[in-house]
């Protein structure tokens, strides 16, 4: 009876020219939500923008990041150098453009690594349980034991400064959160029929971890990746600070930072103007973030 | 040789401090193209036994303690877990009880239908989705609804695509955990002749776990009684529904309301099951029978074939004591 039914139904829809072929794609799909989210657009846009800017720093600034010039020092903003000089007479505007390559690139960089090695691991983890999970969560715990401050110095002192050493060494301190954030969403959706039922579809553990789990958990993982940004750039700072970072006078926006907090009361641009980039781009990676994470969830379309 | 036969199945829960017996020395044969339907209260057992025949059982706690099952003369407890993963979904699959939660509710019904047919057997990406439309088709939604995500369907709509997923590879043997379960009553009755329909259309065997009745009666060609993880009662359709021997089916029988007597109660069965980590030694439903005697406590009924294919594991039928 159905079958006749839905048969007559199809033949009465192709009658009526309704084609029977999957025409948008999934990828179409998702980018036309983000093109709908108007502060994701936003935050877009900045960050393209501050791409371009620190990309072709040169093309935007006449001033190298590293000449100084004594009588122009602690020069607030003016015609010739749009954001003022620093303590050794060098334009700010031309250090945030360079300085931005640093940041950008290592914090997003470690961003990369320390999320595909705690996704990896953390669903591992999660999605098996017993005895795995209980190493991994034990070596995962003497990581987060230790301060992180304190684990990029170590990482750093072994690897030596330069900015993909840099970009480990955070890596490395960020991985463990990452983890067990991941472990936790997997924990919470194992139990899901769903999960079963795709395992008597014959899906092996591989496939149902990457088709069915992890699609799952993007939410938390984009989330905890856009706040990672910021503290990403600090740690650099961190380390530029004691000396394995970034060597001077090659520019970065945390230790211009943080070079500059001793003339905070004096001349606070040099402070204000790194901080202000360092916010932006955050803030921009925040809510491009958060568009990301709705467009990807197929639950909140329209 | 039957498609499916289960022989001494015993299943325990392993926990820190008891043993559940879940599921204790059952034996049941399903032949191709043949219903069984396996009736039972909450806990009875059921769910698992359907999931040792899928070799899904959580390792731990469970844990089989004997017995064999044989599909197609192979015991899948000896098979590896990659063989395995080559018969479920294409030789012998199954549906969920609660369709809300058996969908990825990331991908769109299309994929997951898709998915099937990629896992088994070669098909490439457009392949796989052309099917994937016929089987919606098939069970009755419009193909162009493929790329629709689960949340944009009804609870029956999406009972559909997860029978249209356990059907895509046409298997052989077809597990239904209580598929009606979750829907309403309207809806039953559509997923049921579906079901109906296409197990005629493939020549599927099924495997009707349920503890409806009214669903047996409209689908299966035999009727397995499970109580505390024992098979009480087994025997074709009629057998059963014309006369049920076992006290607890007659039990069963009468806990339904009927429509042609005036009834001013129903007669439900009293007490609840045993605590399956603490079973009687004698017969498991002796705490709640009404025809009980001191010999029912003591010593386990056999299980008896009372006439050629029904089977009663009672003290009070057939043998010496009749009454």
């Amino acid at each position: 009876m159905v079958m006749f039914n839905t048969k007559k139904r199809r033949r009465k829809m192709e009658m009526a020219g309704v084609q029977f072929t999957k025409s948008n794609s999934r990828f179409g799909d998702i980018a036309a939500r983000m093109l709908r989210n108007k502060l994701g657009m936003v935050g877009l846009i900045i960050i393209v923008v501050l791409l371009i800017l620190v990309i072709f720093a040169p093309l935007f600034t006449k001033y190298p990041y590293f000449e100084q010039s004594f009588p122009d020092r602690f020069l607030y903003p003016n015609a010739e150098h749009i954001l003022g000089t620093d303590n050794f007479g060098r334009d700010l505007w031309s250090r945030m453009l360079y300085g931005g390559r640093i940041s950008l690139l290592v914090s997003l960089v470690a961003l990369v690594m320390s999320n595909v090695v705690g996704i990896i691991i953390g669903a591992v983890s999660g999605y098996f349980g017993g005895a795995v999970d209980e190493i991994i969560n034990r070596i995962l715990d003497i990581l987060m034991s230790i301060p992180s401050m304190l684990m990029a110095i170590a990482v750093a002192a072994a690897l030596g400064a330069g900015p993909v050493k840099t970009s480990i060494a955070i890596a490395v301190t960020g991985m463990p959160y990452g983890a067990r954030l991941v472990r936790s969403s997997v924990l919470a959706l194992k139990g899901n029929e769903f999960i079963e039922a795709a395992r008597a579809t014959g899906s092996s553990n591989l496939r149902i971890i990457f088709k069915h789990v992890l699609p799952n958990t993007l939410a938390p993982i984009i989330v905890n990746a856009t706040l990672n940004i910021g503290s990403n750039i600090m740690a650099i700072s961190g380390l530029s600070f004691v000396g394995l970072g970034v060597q001077p006078p090659t520019p970065e926006w945390g230790s211009i930072l943080s070079a500059g907090r001793e003339f905070i009361r004096d001349f606070p641009p040099i402070v204000i103007f790194p901080a202000l980039f360092i916010g932006l781009t955050i803030f921009a990676i925040n809510i491009l973030g958060d568009a990301l994470r709705d467009a990807l969830d197929p639950r909140l379309k329209d | 040789m039957s498609l499916l036969e289960i022989k001494n199945l015993t299943v325990e829960y392993v926990l820190r401090k008891s043993v559940v017996h879940a599921v204790n020395n059952i034996s049941l044969n399903v032949d191709a193209g043949k219903t069984l339907g396996l009736v039972g209260e909450t806990g009875a057992g059921k769910t698992t036994t359907a999931l040792s025949i899928m070799g899904l059982l959580p390792h731990p706690p469970a844990k089989v303690q004997s017995g064999e099952i044989l599909f197609e003369g192979q015991d899948l407890l000896k098979m590896k877990e990659h063989d395995l993963e080559n018969i479920r979904g294409n030789k012998i699959s199954m549906i969920f009880q609660d369709p809300m939660t058996a969908l990825n509710p990331v991908l769109t019904v299309g994929e997951q239908i898709a998915e099937t047919f990629h896992l088994h057997g070669n098909y490439s990406r457009a392949e796989a989705e052309k099917e994937s439309l016929k089987m919606l088709e098939m069970v009755g939604i419009r193909p162009e609804r493929s790329t629709e995500y689960p949340h944009q369907f009804s609870g029956g709509m999406k009972q559909r695509v997860v029978i249209a997923m356990a059907l895509a590879c046409k298997p052989q043997l077809l597990i239904a955990d209580e598929p009606t379960t979750a829907l309403d009553v309207t809806i039953q009755a559509q997923v049921l002749e579906l079901m109906n329909d296409l197990k005629v259309t493939f020549n599927t065997a099924m495997l009707l776990i349920t503890h409806d009745l009214g669903i047996v009666a409209e689908t299966c060609d035999d009727v397995a009684i499970i109580y505390a993880g024992q098979l009480v009662e087994y025997g074709s359709i009629e057998q059963i529904f014309d006369n049920p021997l076992h006290p607890y089916t007659i039990g069963l029988f009468g806990s339904i309301p009927s429509l042609d007597e005036d009834v001013e109660r129903l007669k439900p069965i009293p007490g609840l099951m045993p605590d399956p980590a603490n079973l009687p030694v004698g017969c498991k439903f002796c705490t709640r029978c009404s025809r009980a005697v001191k010999q029912c406590e003591e010593a386990e009924p056999e299980y008896l074939e009372v006439e050629p294919g029904h089977f009663v594991r009672c003290n009070r039928i057939g043998g010496t004591d009749n009454g």
